[in-house]
């Protein structure tokens, strides 16, 4: 048992991996992203909110495959062979663009919940443009990202589990390869890893909202 | 010479035209007041005297210098248009405070970035500038307060020691009770009443025809984008010349 719990325990340090590499590339990506939506210059936006339609309607396992396989299939050679861990960071540029984009949907939601108010007191305060993001709608903008991020986030850590459709060795793969030699409980206790991480953010979240509530 | 010229000022949106051949100039130490049905241009005045809109023609003048031509780009470059907002001070209707920062930080935070950028003062005098205006505004126990944790007229009366705090030579208010209880709108007023006896060059958009006529030296009747008539507000509000003036004051005094 104990043999069984240190491969699960191998398998979760995947998901945690890919959980923390995603999130590292994905927030200033999805910033990116957001401005690149929210262009003036109509084409970029539209070519912008054209790959975001995309990423968003389409399932992630899909694009996984697309991304780790894509390349092969067009000739091109595989460009994950010559990394030493490929198949994980296939998952890695699979999950960064499709969290990317999610997360660029919340930042351009926050952004235009700032009342236009605040940017004319700033401006007829003699603050530059910058000024104004940094000082004035920075933390505003982060009070109101925060829950939906908090959500999206969450729904992060079980995906990486979808990792395993090309073969990342993460904890439900493992677990299922005891399944599928009629050894069950393997598989029902990875809940419980998934339960105590996202319990984890989840009071994470709740402290930064709260650290968040001395201002409306 | 005045501190205030404003020139032929013409201001469309799309095919509406909002302002049509503004032109008034206003006296170092005066109060002027704007009064006019919604729509009538009031407001879109005052952003265009703030550089939020920019109108389509004329001029403006500050202290004889023109800071805005509307035929001459070089009046209208991004950088000096910073620095020619700050003649102005603006007290918007719906007070628009930074609701993350104390009653006293939204006083102090944009001289510290000036400060900062320019150097000069220290942070400590210009906190200590911050709580003397809120003392003046009647609010010196109120400076750690966030805004929501204050009542309409108290924001309001942050609203103006922020803008009273990079000394603007002519300070604006767009409806600064418009937004307010009827029961808090004395306290703003009383602000307002006391600048004008400290003989601050003020601009005032108002629906409060009683206290346009009893600050103001001068008032404007604007309707339909164009001004029908302005001069002393005693003869403008208890004796207008103009039939558009006589109707809107009338519908006033029913209400």
């Amino acid at each position: 048992m104990s043999v069984i719990l240190g491969r699960l325990c191998e398998g979760f340090l995947i998901n945690c991996q890919l959980f923390g590499l995603t999130l590292l590339f994905s927030i200033p990506l999805g910033l990116l992203i957001c401005f690149g939506s929210m262009s003036r210059f109509k084409p970029l936006a539209w070519l912008v909110k054209t790959f975001v339609w995309i990423i968003r309607g389409t399932p992630l396992m899909l694009q996984l495959l697309v991304i780790f396989l894509g390349p092969g299939l067009l000739n091109w050679g595989n460009p994950w062979a010559s990394v030493g861990n490929g198949r994980l960071w296939a998952a890695v540029v699979a999950f960064v663009i499709n969290y990317a984009c999610y997360f660029s949907e919340i930042y351009r939601g926050g952004i235009e919940a700032v009342p236009r108010g605040q940017y004319e007191a700033g401006e007829v305060l003699g603050m530059t443009k910058s000024q104004i993001f940094f000082k004035v709608t920075l933390l505003q903008l982060i009070k109101r990202i925060v829950p939906p991020m908090g959500n999206e986030i969450i729904t992060l850590v079980k995906d990486t589990s979808l990792a395993r459709i090309i073969s990342n060795k993460e904890i439900i793969m493992t677990a299922n390869e005891y399944a599928s030699k009629g050894l069950i409980w393997p598989l029902f206790s990875t809940a419980i890893f998934f339960l105590v991480f996202v319990g984890i953010l989840t009071l994470l979240f709740g402290w930064f909202e709260r650290k968040l509530d001395y201002f409306r | 010479m005045s501190i205030l010229e404003v020139n032929h000022i013409e201001k469309h949106f799309g095919a509406t035209q909002v302002l049509n051949d503004i032109s008034f100039s206003l006296e170092k130490g005066q109060a002027l007041s704007i009064i006019g049905s919604s729509g009538s241009g009031k407001t879109t005045l005052l952003r265009c005297l703030n550089f939020l809109e920019k109108p389509d023609g004329g001029t403006i003048s500050v202290n004889g210098n023109v800071i805005f031509d509307a035929a001459d780009p070089s009046t209208q470059q991004e950088k000096e248009i910073r620095q020619k907002r700050l003649h102005f001070g603006l007290v918007f209707q719906s007070f628009n405070l930074f609701p993350q920062y104390t009653a006293l930080q939204n006083v102090t935070l944009a001289r510290e970035l000036l400060a900062k950028e320019r150097g000069g003062e220290s942070k400590e005098s210009i906190e200590a500038a911050g709580r003397e205006l809120l003392a003046q505004m009647g609010l010196a126990d109120r400076a750690s307060h966030y805004p929501h944790q204050l009542s309409g007229g108290q924001q309001q009366r942050v609203a103006i020691a922020r803008a009273l705090a990079l000394h603007p030579d002519i300070l604006c208010f767009d409806e600064p009770t418009s937004a307010l209880d009827p029961e808090l709108t004395g306290e703003v007023l009383k602000v307002i009443r006391s600048l004008a006896e400290q003989k601050t060059t003020m601009i005032i958009v108002t629906h409060e025809m009683a206290f346009a006529r009893d600050v103001a030296d001068q008032v404007i009747f604007m309707d339909g984008g164009v001004i029908v008539e302005q001069g002393d507000p005693r003869e403008v509000i208890d004796h207008p010349r103009e039939e558009r003036t006589r109707q809107f004051l009338a519908r006033y005094s029913e209400n």
